[in-house]
């Protein structure tokens, strides 16, 4: 029998340019992949790529959309750029993102009877600490009982899913409501305020900006920063360096569960005004994606955040024109990740072919 | 059924090392053959030629008079070569018969019966249907071994099998052994420990540098005769002036330190006590695995102990991490430069930025300092002739002699009172390694002191003022320099002791 001997090795060196271009190539072939599902289901795959792209950010309202999508998953990207950075696997910002949308809007229906000015910012503040107690559990769990954090963090999602779930049912479910599975709808005091009028746009995303500028500066510039990109890259030398290591894991899961948190509590304020079952169409999973396509750098996220927000809309749409179901959004990101870690492959390591050989077995 | 294997004129050669140099050896079955060395030495070269992992440029293997080829385990397999590593490949979370049946092509139930026999035969312990986790060291070794003898193995090949075996595992591994020797399978055991050579193996074929230097009778053998064939005798040529410290400030002190590891494959260190001096450079000696590392990251601050084990300049720093022991003027140089001293990804002045301490002022209030961390870099570039001065430069293009330059000057610049330095000169070009030693020398002469822990007996020899030897995590007692000799270095570090 004769196989063919491949051989893969790391490369050397590999250019700034071409790191930071992988992702644009990463999203050329999925739409090139997409063009190709869409022809296999008789579709014209570029009308269908036109619908999908296009049509969803042709007018102000699908701007607006746009950003409305892009504001929480470049919010929650941004914290897990900081776990993933120094090596914590963060997979729960789902759940970080309910637990925070959980307290934040506890407090609203507390704040229900009062108006002023300080109940938005109490509001949020609560949000972003119950996201960040809710994060610390996978880490205090890592550093203090070895615990695997992808397991723990992922779990969490579903019993802050089923959290919400028995809230909004049952003690916090609108004594109005007939039943229905949600809140109250939050006093005016208690909402986002809205940027321009019959636009869903909200000042959440000047958080999301607020909260770009400052990872930056923490990544960046800081002694902070500093330590996480060196654990990021070598435990060991953090180690050697006497860099407090269980420190740092909480800190990191603490900024991300934050950051999670207040793209929860940014949601109920803002486009949603109350509690209901399915506050988020998975924003803290999607993140994921968004942060490694935006290569773990606050601008690449920023970026990445509306390529993937406007896979949402596109769904919309072709659920509409095309009568497809919804969830092609899904199968979209997922194409985007399954590109970008095969271009990534290809981009730290190079294969080989050796020729054939005969195999005596 | 007699076996004999035979290697003839064997070379492999790596880059830069001559690993195997016209190695020829004759094995015959019924006895058991220890292959001693040094590391480096080419024994496991060799082993890996004969197991089918590593292809020989040049040379021939002959079972029973018949030229073999052995380009894939596999091949060896069919050969009927078994082969038992220092490190197990087992998997855990399967039970002990899963993990036997995963590469035989038997069916379970056969399997079943042959393994059961062979565990009535050698009187083996181990209950087929629990988790591999649950087994201790010496008993996953046993299923390795019955891995091998499944197959009817005409030679088994044993490295450095007892490195994980506690003293009754190895007393019941060496009374299974000469059982196998004496049912015709022919062994060929790998150790650097020269009693076990003593009381197991039938002949010895020392290694050295690549060459076969020496086969015998272990009947005809000696520990000291062994300790000097292992080691050699070409030592001993440039010198550092003894200093006599006797009278100087006591600077670092260690009593009865004890460190027990969870992990299997650490070394546990007992009862150690040293003493060093203003100026002296104390030089550990050992063959690798008997605790270096874990005496490193001791002295380092990576491991932390109780507070009054280690005393610096009459301070407990048992307890602080590394960054807090910079803090005293400590240094810490550890073996490997390259995943663990330095970060390849980073500049050069961000691995500088590594050895921060308050009064360098890198980090001012939390923020990076730039500036200050490139014109210190730049410094150090210049002090200690890395060759750039490009400190935006990343570190993987560095070689490894301007890497531990860097290394080594980023911890001297701050004048620490102290170098802990770990195998400095590993796998640096004669150039690096000689201004190496001129820069720990000079560290000395400054009235700055240094421990220098290293599996080359050449440098400890050159460089040290006092020298001990470490030994499965136990230190021997510390000589003056000048009365040690190679030889005594040999007999220590395989086990050994002396008067």
């Amino acid at each position: 029998m004769e196989v063919l001997l491949i051989k893969i090795e790391k490369r050397n060196d590999v250019s700034r340019s071409i790191y930071f271009l992988t992702p644009v190539l990463a999203i050329f072939l999925t739409l090139f992949g997409g063009g190709i599902i869409f022809y296999i289901l008789g579709f014209n795959p570029i009308e269908a790529l036109k619908f999908f792209f296009i049509t969803p950010i042709s007018d102000l309202y699908g701007l607006s959309e746009l950003l409305v999508k892009a504001t929480p998953l470049c919010l929650i990207a941004i914290g897990l750029s900081f776990c993933f950075k120094s090596n914590n696997w963060n997979i729960g910002a789902e759940g970080q993102l309910i637990f925070g949308g959980i307290v934040g809007g506890g407090v609203a229906l507390l704040f229900y009877n009062h108006d002023g000015f300080y109940v938005l910012p109490i509001i949020l503040l609560s949000g972003a600490i119950g996201g960040m107690l809710f994060a610390m559990i996978p880490a205090i769990l890592k550093t203090y009982f070895n615990t695997n954090e992808i397991l723990v963090s992922l779990m969490l999602v579903y019993v802050a899913k089923l959290l919400l779930d028995y809230l909004v049912v049952g003690p916090w479910s609108n004594p109005e409501g007939f039943n229905f599975p949600e809140t109250r709808q939050f006093s005016e005091s208690a909402r986002m305020p809205i940027l321009f009028d019959s636009l869903r746009i909200h000042a959440g995303i000047f958080i999301t900006l607020i909260s770009v500028f400052f990872s930056w500066l923490i990544l960046y510039k800081t002694y902070l920063g500093f330590q996480i990109k060196v654990s990021g890259l070598s435990l060991k030398t953090a180690k050697y360096a006497g860099y407090k290591g269980k420190t740092m894991i909480i800190i990191v899961f603490m900024i991300s569960g934050a950051c999670a948190g207040l793209a929860g509590v940014g949601e109920i304020t803002g486009p949603i005004g109350q509690l209901h079952r399915n506050i988020s169409p998975d924003y803290g999973f999607t993140a994921i994606i968004v942060a490694f396509l935006g290569r773990l750098n606050p601008v690449g996220i920023i970026f990445a955040s509306l390529i993937v927000a406007l896979t949402y809309l596109g769904a919309e749409t072709a659920q509409i024109f095309l009568q497809v179901p919804k969830y092609t959004g899904q199968v979209f990101q997922g194409m985007i990740l399954f590109f970008l870690l095969g271009s990534d492959y290809l981009l730290f390591f190079k294969i080989k072919f050796l020729g054939l050989k005969k195999n005596e077995l | 059924m007699n076996t004999k294997l035979k290697v003839s004129e064997i070379s492999k050669i790596y880059p830069g090392c001559i690993a195997n140099d016209k190695v020829s050896l004759e094995f015959g079955s019924g006895k058991i053959y220890a292959l001693l060395g040094e590391n480096g030495a080419g024994k496991s070269t060799l082993v890996k030629i004969l197991s089918g992992v590593v292809k020989p440029d040049e040379g021939e293997v002959f079972l029973n008079d018949e030229s073999i080829k052995l380009n894939s385990p596999q091949d060896a397999k069919k050969n009927n070569i078994g082969m038992v590593f220092q490190h197990f490949n087992l998997f855990e979370t399967l039970s002990v018969f899963e993990n036997l049946s995963i590469d035989s092509d038997k069916k379970d139930e056969d399997l079943r019966v042959l393994v059961n026999d062979i565990l009535n035969k050698y009187n083996f312990k181990i209950d087929l249907d629990i988790p591999v986790l649950n087994l201790s060291a010496g008993q996953k070794q046993k299923v390795e071994i019955i891995r091998c003898l499944i197959r009817n193995p005409k030679v088994l090949i044993m490295d450095e099998p007892t490195s994980v075996l506690t003293e009754q595992e190895t007393d019941d591994l060496f009374i299974s052994l000469k059982q196998f020797s004496k049912d015709g399978i022919l062994i060929i055991y790998i150790t650097h420990k020269l009693k076990e050579v003593l009381s197991l193996c039938d002949e010895v074929a020392v290694m050295r540098k690549g060459k076969v230097v020496s086969v015998s009778n272990t009947i005809d053998e000696k520990i000291e005769s062994l300790a000097n064939k292992m080691v050699g005798e070409n030592l001993n040529t440039i010198k550092k002036k003894i200093k006599n410290s006797k009278d100087s400030e006591e600077i670092l002190k260690i009593s009865n330190l004890n460190f027990k590891s969870e992990d299997p494959y650490e070394t546990n260190l007992n009862n150690l006590n040293l003493s060093l001096k203003k100026g002296e450079c104390l030089g550990i000696a050992g063959i690798s695995g008997n605790g270096q590392n874990e005496l490193f990251q001791i002295l380092s601050g990576e491991i932390i102990t109780e507070g009054t084990s280690i005393m610096f300049r009459n301070k407990e720093i048992g307890k602080l991490n590394p960054r807090e022991r910079r803090e005293f003027l400590m240094a810490f140089s550890p073996e490997d430069r390259i995943s663990q001293a330095a970060v390849p990804e980073l500049k050069i002045y961000e691995n500088v930025a590594l050895n921060n301490f308050k009064s360098s002022n890198f980090f001012e209030k939390g923020l990076v300092n730039e500036k200050k961390i490139k014109e210190h870099s730049k410094k150090i570039l210049t002090n200690f002739s890395v060759n750039t001065d490009n400190v935006e430069l990343k570190s993987q293009f560095l070689s490894g002699g301007n890497l531990q330059k860097l290394i080594i000057g980023r911890e001297l610049i701050t004048s620490p009172e102290l170098l802990v330095c770990f195998n400095p000169t590993w796998g640096l070009d004669v150039g690096a390694i000689n201004y190496i030693h001129e820069t720990l020398i000079q560290i000395n002469e400054q009235g700055k002191s240094s421990i220098l822990i290293s599996t080359d007996n050449d440098e400890l020899l050159k460089l040290s003022d006092r020298i001990c030897v470490i030994y499965k995590g136990k230190l021997s007692k510390i000589m003056n320099a000048d009365t040690v000799t190679a030889e005594k270095l040999g007999i220590l570090m395989g086990g050994g002791s002396i008067d």
